[in-house]
């Protein structure tokens, strides 16, 4: 087992290195934006490129950016998005918003959206069942952002329950802030349910009705019992990478719901570091970004074998 | 840096809603200033983007403008309202401006004799006796919000370290490439650098001819003082538009073999080829032949850039801003400059605290940075506010600066003219500002009493028009469709393996029968009314807001000149109305009979060039004429203007051989890249319109003539357009010569712009100062007529914003006034503090009407 997470772990060292340097090359290949014509401030932007080492040849430039993170762990400078402020403080800066806010809406989704699917797989086929599955239909089908209207318009604008926006500031575990942050959280929140509920009645139902739970309830335990120490625990095979999944996301942001709410956080910047272009925060971010994806595909794969010890991971039989 | 400029012309932005704001203030009997304690009137305002670096000398996109030219800090002189506190011979109160001396002490001094005589290394002209220099006594109330003085010596560290060398600022240009143009400071900003330049920047001047070059024994030509010199691949050329020689061999222009293959190999890897008789061939295999317009061996020096070596120079003594005094500071210009325009480039500042900008300064890899003016503690104001809070991406804050000498002065004060008491300027005590992406979210803020202005959008126009509380600010730019007219692109965009020459056809967008029938296709004003009401028609190129005389406020489209022109370019036979003004009146550009007679004459001119065909001989075309209309994202907005350019223009189609054979449809987004794509003829209209100095009209036709700036400069040849104008080229004060001048139009422009330019009766130079203002607006005008010829642009919007105004605040005067807003935030005034005022909202239901 170590030696397998051993192995992982040197692979993802690999992998990573090579995302990295691809993402570099293939972003600094991309031209520059055009002067514009006329204006006077065009020969400066060439000076300020030059002195940015634009002109560098492109392995130069990856190897003053690797240097500069390894010896002083200095990601760089934005020149575009947040012109002369550090790349990595810039994000960390943040970040928190967006963390904060989908860690209330997963805290809050994931039992809501398990404890739906459970209750629709005991009650299948029942009129509770197809109501939570035809709302979980829709939920899902319709987009965040719809549901971000809604709300902002209801709870906001006709019943003066919940402010319109975010509030400004960092004190995130404020009442008044956490009220502030509802629209968000319930805008994000529906479709996990929706999704942790057809996931949770999908797989339940289908344990439900193997032999083992058969063989449960003829040794004498309880439906209750059965679902609880077999059903449920089998059932978390296919729930459990969900919720890791979930949580991955929470450093992702989303783009629509923190422009609709005015979330300070990190939703549209990899998109924005791309446009600009921003080579130093895309950089930053894609290593980042990355990191995370390469580290949860090894904890998600070793968590397996924890649900289920049938599962070995790196046995080769 | 230019205060007044954002104030004229970025209204339309949303980052400028305050300053479209106006009068207000505490009488002043009832105290000698604000209670800086209290926080009573609070200015919700709201973004689409927050500043995020708002140095002065660095700032780059408008966003930042926000922080970087208004509140939080001060011009040398400010405009003010006229009125019988400031006033102004032959002006009624608030139809003008007042200019006050601000964080100066008192008008500019002209020494332009004394300096010439003492400092001669600024090079002020022989024969020059005002306009270069200037002493300014500052004022000694003026300091931080600290309480840290400001002084002589804080504007001249801060000029030393806006055109520092190791710094590169962006806004070092601003005081040297155009007006103000301080003495020496472009050499001191480029001083111990050596920079590549293009040999020709207008694209009709050379900095040396081709034969001027000297070839040394390495075969490698370099000027005759030693300086090398380069055939630029990658350097974008005002010769070829502002594009590239590497962007033309991309899309397939530059043969490799014998050319591109020989320059590519001798390139270094920023795309520098040495200049040498080989090089020079290979060059000229393509520029002069038949498919590049066989230019001459001689016009090789236009694809030159110059290694041009500035000498490290030392900031004393060198560059024309310095201390002449504790309190005092002269300037001495190289281009003279003088009046209104002297006053309104000292409207900004650039002044910075520099403690702090030597702490935020740091190096790395050799590179300068700052983080001045990032965040609340690296901004140091000395305006009427302070900078108090600040979240990046969400929201700032600002407070009254109780340091500021403005809460204290007799200057910043104004009589209402509605109850004739004196008030204060700047009743606001705080402003909040706020990050809103969604119109839809401002809207609802804006009905619950949360924001102080709205921004109609074309669905709440027909419920608001009529409001009391709805303002329309009017804006410099005219939107005009650009028409493809680079047929050498269209012929290869056809000859694509992709396109089906049978069913399609793009060749005849570039006929101008078929443009003028596109251009009287269109109700404008109904075009407006259906995609964006805030707006009117737009008919001419130079818009309504445009003044030629800022000090007397006199707009260009007002005048005769203009008048005429636009009744000649729409057929207008002005002996049918009583005077010009109605026969102006009458012009719709709205014509679908004549645009049905358009088509067909269209029909006949593309089959007689080939551009279509008629094989089944029913008289209708084969091909369908796809116009691709070119967006930088996708938007509501272009979506129902394609759906109503495809619409209307399907109503007047019926009956014509083009019957259901033209359409718009939208491009892929193109992003920043839009207007490239239109440059080179790859995309083919777009609604565009040019921003600019609403206080200069005459500036506006490089826009049109300059290959480097003009939209179609791939197409558009503005030297081989003759137009011939009687004008008086007599020099101001001399008695009139009028003269016949035939020119073509990109002298015209430029004479207009202060060059003096070689005519048929001697030199000539209509710039500013040089020639009436009848003869410049005279040829403008005649400028703009031959350009409107052209049909490479066909007028259709002129820009206006419409928003709604909260009924906590109101505006003293709510006749927009071109130069000074309706006030800004200086002018604003309270119905409501902000607990009577949630108390209001509250009682109506928490729902406010408009």
């Amino acid at each position: 087992m170590w030696k397998y997470i051993t192995q992982r772990i040197l692979l993802m060292f690999m992998t990573l290195f090579i995302i990295t340097a691809m993402c570099f090359v293939l972003i600094r290949m991309l031209p520059l934006p055009p002067l514009p014509a006329g204006d006077t401030h065009a020969e400066i932007v060439v000076l300020q490129r030059e002195a940015a080492g634009y002109n560098k040849p492109i392995p130069v430039q990856f190897g003053i950016f690797l240097k500069n993170i390894f010896t002083k762990f200095d990601w760089g400078v934005s020149d575009k998005l947040y012109i002369g402020r550090d790349v990595a403080a810039t994000f960390l800066e943040k970040l928190p918003a967006t963390m904060i806010v989908n860690l209330y809406s997963i805290i809050f989704s994931i039992p809501i959206g398990i404890l739906l699917g459970i209750f629709a797989a005991l009650k299948k086929n029942t009129w509770i069942d197809h109501t939570i599955s035809t709302l979980t239909m829709v939920v899902i089908s319709v987009p965040s952002f719809v549901y971000a209207f809604i709300i902002q318009y209801i709870f906001y604008y006709k019943l003066s329950l919940l402010p319109a926006l975010m509030n400004s500031g960092k004190d995130y575990f404020t009442w008044s802030m956490f009220k502030s942050m509802l629209p968000a959280i319930m805008s994000l929140s529906f479709g996990v349910i929706a999704g942790f509920t057809r996931t949770t009645r999908a797989e339940l139902t289908e344990v439900l009705t193997s032999e083992f739970m058969l063989l449960a309830r003829t040794k004498g335990l309880t439906k209750t019992q059965a679902t609880i120490r077999h059903a449920m625990k089998n059932c978390m095979v296919v729930v459990l990478p969900s919720i890791f999944g979930e949580f991955i996301s929470i450093l992702s942001g989303s783009l629509i719901i923190e422009k609709i709410f005015s979330v300070p956080g990190i939703g549209s910047l990899y998109l924005n570091s791309i446009n600009a272009p921003d080579y130093p925060t895309f950089m930053m971010l894609t290593v980042f970004y990355t990191t995370i994806g390469l580290v949860a595909g090894i904890v998600v794969d070793i968590s397996y074998s924890f649900i289920d010890p049938r599962i070995r991971m790196g046995s080769k039989k | 840096m230019r205060k007044i400029s954002t104030r004229v012309l970025a209204l339309s932005l949303s980052t400028a809603m305050a300053f479209s704001m106006s009068a207000c203030g505490k009488k002043d009997g009832e105290s000698a200033t604000w209670d800086m304690s209290k926080k009573d009137y609070v200015y919700k305002d709201s973004v689409p983007a927050l500043a995020s670096y708002w140095n002065p000398h660095d700032w780059q996109v408008d966003a930042d403008g926000y922080l970087a030219q208004n509140y939080i800090l001060d011009g040398l002189y400010d405009f003010v309202f006229n009125d019988e506190l400031h006033p102004v011979e032959g002006r009624e109160d608030y139809e003008g401006y007042k200019v006050i001396p601000a964080m100066a002490a008192s008008e500019p001094v002209d020494v332009t004799e004394q300096i010439k005589a003492s400092h001669p290394q600024f090079n002020i002209p022989e024969s020059a006796t005002s306009g270069y220099a200037y002493t300014i006594d500052l004022n000694q109330d003026a300091c931080w919000e600290d309480g840290t003085p400001i002084n002589a010596d804080t504007y001249v560290y801060s000029m030393q370290q806006l055109l520092d060398p190791k710094l590169i600022n962006y806004r070092a240009s601003d005081w040297f490439s155009s007006s103000p143009c301080i003495a020496g400071a472009e050499d001191y900003f480029y001083g111990g650098r050596t920079v590549k330049i293009a040999n020709s920047g207008d694209a009709e001047t050379m900095r040396y001819q081709v034969a001027e070059l000297v070839k040394g024994d390495d075969g490698k030509y370099t000027t005759p003082e030693g300086d090398a010199v380069f055939i630029g691949l990658k350097d974008n050329y005002a010769w070829m538009g502002g594009n590239s020689l590497s962007a033309y061999q991309a899309a397939g222009y530059i043969p490799g073999e014998g050319c591109w293959d020989i320059l590519s190999a001798a390139a270094d890897a920023e795309g520098y080829v040495p200049v040498t008789d080989e090089a020079l061939d290979a060059l000229y295999v393509f520029t002069g032949s038949d498919d590049w317009g066989n230019e001459s061996r001689e016009d090789l020096g236009y694809y030159l850039s110059v290694n041009m070596t500035y000498p490290e120079v030392a900031y004393d003594g060198n560059v024309g801003l310095f201390k002449s005094g504790d309190y005092q500071i002269t300037i001495v210009f190289a281009k003279a400059l003088s009046g209104f325009q002297l006053l309104y480039q000292l409207s900004g500042n650039w002044i910075v605290y520099e403690p702090y900008y030597e702490a935020c300064k740091s190096e790395v890899n050799g590179n300068f940075t700052t983080t001045y003016g990032t965040s609340v503690d690296t901004t140091m104001s000395y305006g009427p506010y302070k900078l108090t809070e600040y979240q990046t991406d969400k929201a700032l804050k600002l407070e009254r600066n109780e340091k500021w000498y403005g809460y204290t002065d007799d200057l910043h004060k104004y009589k209402d003219p509605t109850d004739g008491e004196v008030y204060r300027m700047y009743q606001t005590d705080v402003i909040e500002c706020e990050v809103i992406s969604e119109m839809a979210t401002s809207k609802l803020m804006f009905f619950k009493g949360e924001l102080m202005t709205y921004g109609l959008q074309a669905d709440d126009v027909d419920a608001y028009r009529n409001s009391e509380y709805v303002h329309i600010t009017p804006d410099e730019t005219i939107y005009f469709f650009i028409f493809n007219g680079f047929l050498n692109t269209l012929n290869e965009r056809e000859a694509a393996a992709d396109f089906d020459q049978t069913k399609f056809d793009l060749q005849t967008m570039t006929l101008t029968s078929f443009r003028k029938a596109i251009a009287v296709t269109y109700d404008k004003e109904l075009l407006c009314t259906s995609i964006s009401p805030a707006r009117s028609g737009g008919y001419g190129l130079i818009g309504n807001a445009y003044l030629y005389d800022p000090e007397t406020g006199a707009r260009y489209r007002d005048t005769d000149q203009a008048k005429q022109v636009l009744c000649d370019f729409y057929s207008v036979d002005v002996s049918k109305f009583a005077n010009l003004d109605e026969a102006v009146d009458s012009i719709t550009g709205y014509d679908p009979v004549a645009a049905k007679e358009l088509f067909t004459e269209a029909f006949n001119d593309a089959i007689e060039a080939g551009y279509i065909t008629d094989n089944d001989g029913d008289g209708k075309s084969d091909q369908t004429v796809r116009i691709e209309y070119c967006l930088s994202e996708q938007s509501d907005f272009i979506t129902k203007t394609v759906n109503y350019l495809n619409e209307k223009l399907a109503e007047v189609l019926v009956g014509t051989p083009f019957e259901g054979k033209v359409e718009f449809y939208e491009s892929a987004p193109y992003g920043n890249e839009w207007s490239s794509k239109i440059r080179d003829g790859l995309s083919d209209v777009v609604l565009g319109g040019w921003g600019g100095s609403a206080l200069d009209p005459f500036g506006l036709t490089d826009l049109y003539v300059n290959p480097d700036r003009a939209y179609d400069g791939n197409w558009f040849d503005a030297t081989s357009v003759n137009l011939t104008l009687t004008v008086d080229i007599a020099a101001i004060g001399e008695p009139a010569n009028m003269q016949t001048i035939t020119m073509n139009l990109r002298q015209w422009s430029d004479a207009l712009n202060g060059t003096t330019v070689e005519s048929s009766v001697g030199p000539v130079n209509f710039g500013d100062g040089m020639a009436e203002v009848d003869t410049r607006l005279t040829i403008l005008a005649g400028v703009e007529g031959a350009v409107l010829q052209t049909y490479d642009y066909i007028p259709m919007l002129q820009n206006a914003g419409m928003s709604l105004l909260s009924q906590q605040v109101y505006y003293v005067i709510d006749e927009y006034n071109p130069i000074m807003g309706r006030g800004g935030i200086a002018y604003l005034k309270y119905n409501y503090t902000e607990d009577e005022w949630t108390k209001f909202v509250s009682d109506q239901g928490g729902e406010l009407s408009y």
